[in-house]
């Protein structure tokens, strides 16, 4: 009776937005006589940080401090559509829309401030806040001032409009099942190392080590996209050791009695995490930004799983890997019953010991009549 | 019954089996404290009880008669943020924020009991404590940084511990 430390390592590549779906997300712009800027979106921040994230696009497109920007997605009738925060698009397509709209804002904004200064607004350009003759930097007109000449002296309301928008995909060939547009806008991809440490007596799966490395495209905020994959290593570590939903499916009573008995990982469970990010840049997103959101928890249950295999030499086919499920492993191991076989470079398992999919053509459980 | 909550005094009307998150909650509507699980496992309802971390959701509002009671209203202002909550911003610490006020709170009682930056410390007094964002490392940061007194620039956020490769091309 021992404990056992084991290295495995799961990679995962992941596309970005609902991709053929044709989900619109549009932003609107406008500026305030005084030169700051009110964006008006529907994307719900949930937490993953994209008022933020839009609010620095915007920033970072027209020219201006962050701190000139309000974000306003307080509601859904006076904002312009989202379809919403899933499927990792927040940054990657809201954001997009954020960027369009910005740039139209810029144009207007030189447009504006070449009236004013006789100056052709190609040989303008605009630098933090003020908009400034390339080759002359003394020739200069702050924001504010173009802002309160749109609104006093032009009449005009210096405004941008922005959508992104994945169109349909439409199979061109049904012999061959050619789409006429690629099927998706992104992939990210990631990989994650685990180490971790199983006492054979008791059956328990310790994590010591998640080494994470994630394709963002670009870390608009490399803090918050920290952040986010940090809360996925997390997640998925519950997901692999610790979480399950229905742990009494099919009875009717499949649910966890208390909140006690959904056992979520806790400060205790932390193990060490290292994250490295991949500028690996789209064409789509804003900035060659990407997202991560949903894929930051999924390449660690198959890491643990591998680990666990290094550490005690047993597969556990099944999720989350209890200590329960590792102690009958080891019994059917020393049993000499449900042993995967390697055929060439795969590794087949037993049939009773897999578990079937629907995309296998079967269900694990079956309701009784 | 009477109790302080962040320096005013309340007459409270309600039973005094009813629980404490309750009465702060819907007769006195300060919703800083959030009811998580309601069961005493999640740590979102952490009040300070006479400046002692307790579950409001767990306590009837009888044993806090005469109490002072601290919400995170009571930590700061949003002009005035206390040290923590600057901490909390600095580093990232919250995400959908669910946990955060139940986790400052925490983390207020574990400072002024003279609390270290040892990352053992912080997790073991803040373990009763779930949150499903973050993962926990800001939010160990963040009390650390404060518990070593660090002064915070609230219009930075913290360079994070992450490293960083490019690539060439757009794919």
């Amino acid at each position: 009776m021992a404990k056992h430390r084991g290295k495995g390592i799961a990679a995962i590549e992941y596309p970005t937005g609902m991709n053929q779906n044709g989900d619109p997300s549009q932003c609107w712009i406008k500026v305030k006589p005084d030169g700051r800027i009110d964006v008006f979106a529907g994307t719900a921040d949930i937490g993953n940080g994209s008022k933020t994230i839009q609010a620095q696009i915007v920033a970072e497109t027209i020219g201006v401090p962050y701190d000139w920007i309000t974000y306003d997605n307080s509601n859904t009738d006076s904002s312009p559509v989202c379809t919403g925060t899933f499927a990792s698009r927040a940054t990657f397509v809201a954001g997009k829309a954020a960027e369009k709209a910005a740039l139209q804002v810029k144009a207007k904004i030189l447009e504006i401030a070449g009236k004013e200064l006789e100056i052709d607004p190609a040989d303008l350009e605009i630098i933090d806040g003020e908009v400034v003759a390339k080759g002359a930097p003394q020739t200069r007109m702050s924001i504010s001032d173009v802002a309160a000449a749109a609104t006093w002296g032009h009449g005009e309301l210096i405004t941008g409009t922005g959508a992104q928008l994945k169109p349909y995909a439409a199979i061109v060939d049904p012999e061959t099942g050619r789409v006429d547009s690629p099927p998706h806008s992104a992939i990210s991809y990631a990989a994650c190392a685990a180490e971790v440490e199983v006492d054979d007596e008791t059956g328990e799966v310790r994590v010591l080590r998640l080494q994470q490395c994630y394709d963002v495209g670009r870390a608009i905020n490399p803090t918050q996209v920290e952040g986010q994959i940090e809360g996925g290593a997390m997640m998925g570590l519950g997901l692999g050791v610790l979480e399950n939903c229905y742990p009494y499916y099919p009875s009717v009573e499949h649910r966890g009695g208390a909140f006690g008995s959904y056992l979520a990982p806790g400060m205790e469970e932390m193990p060490q995490i290292d994250t490295i990010l991949i500028e690996n840049p789209s064409q789509d997103g804003p900035y060659g930004a990407k997202g991560i959101g949903e894929m930051a928890n999924n390449p660690q249950p198959p890491a643990i799983a591998a680990a666990v295999y290094d550490a005690i030499g047993v597969w556990i086919t099944e999720l989350p890997i209890t200590p329960e499920r590792v102690l009958r492993a080891l019994e059917e191991k020393a049993a000499g019953k449900h042993e995967p076989r390697r055929e060439g470079k795969k590794v087949v398992f037993d049939e009773e010991l897999s578990v079937n999919t629907v995309s296998s053509g079967g269900i694990r459980f079956e309701v009784p009549a | 019954m009477n109790i302080v909550v962040n320096g005013t005094a309340h007459a409270i009307e309600s039973g005094p089996l009813t629980p404490l998150l309750d009465v702060l909650r819907e007769e006195l509507e300060i919703t800083g404290p959030k009811a998580g699980c309601h069961q005493g496992g999640c740590g979102a309802c952490t009040v300070l009880v006479d400046g002692e971390p307790r579950r409001s959701c767990l306590l009837p509002v009888a044993y806090a008669d005469g109490a002072e009671i601290t919400t995170v209203e009571g930590l700061g202002t949003p002009e005035s943020l206390a040290p923590i909550q600057q901490a909390f911003v600095h580093h990232y610490a919250a995400q959908c924020g669910f946990c955060t006020s139940g986790m400052l709170l925490a983390a207020q009682a574990y400072l002024d009991g003279g609390g270290t930056d040892d990352p053992e410390a912080i997790q073991e007094a803040l373990g009763g404590h779930v949150c499903r964002c973050t993962g926990y490392a800001k939010i160990v940061d963040a009390v650390a940084a404060a518990a070593r007194g660090e002064s915070f620039d609230l219009t930075q956020t913290a360079v994070g511990k992450y490293t960083t490769v490019t690539t060439g091309g757009a794919t």
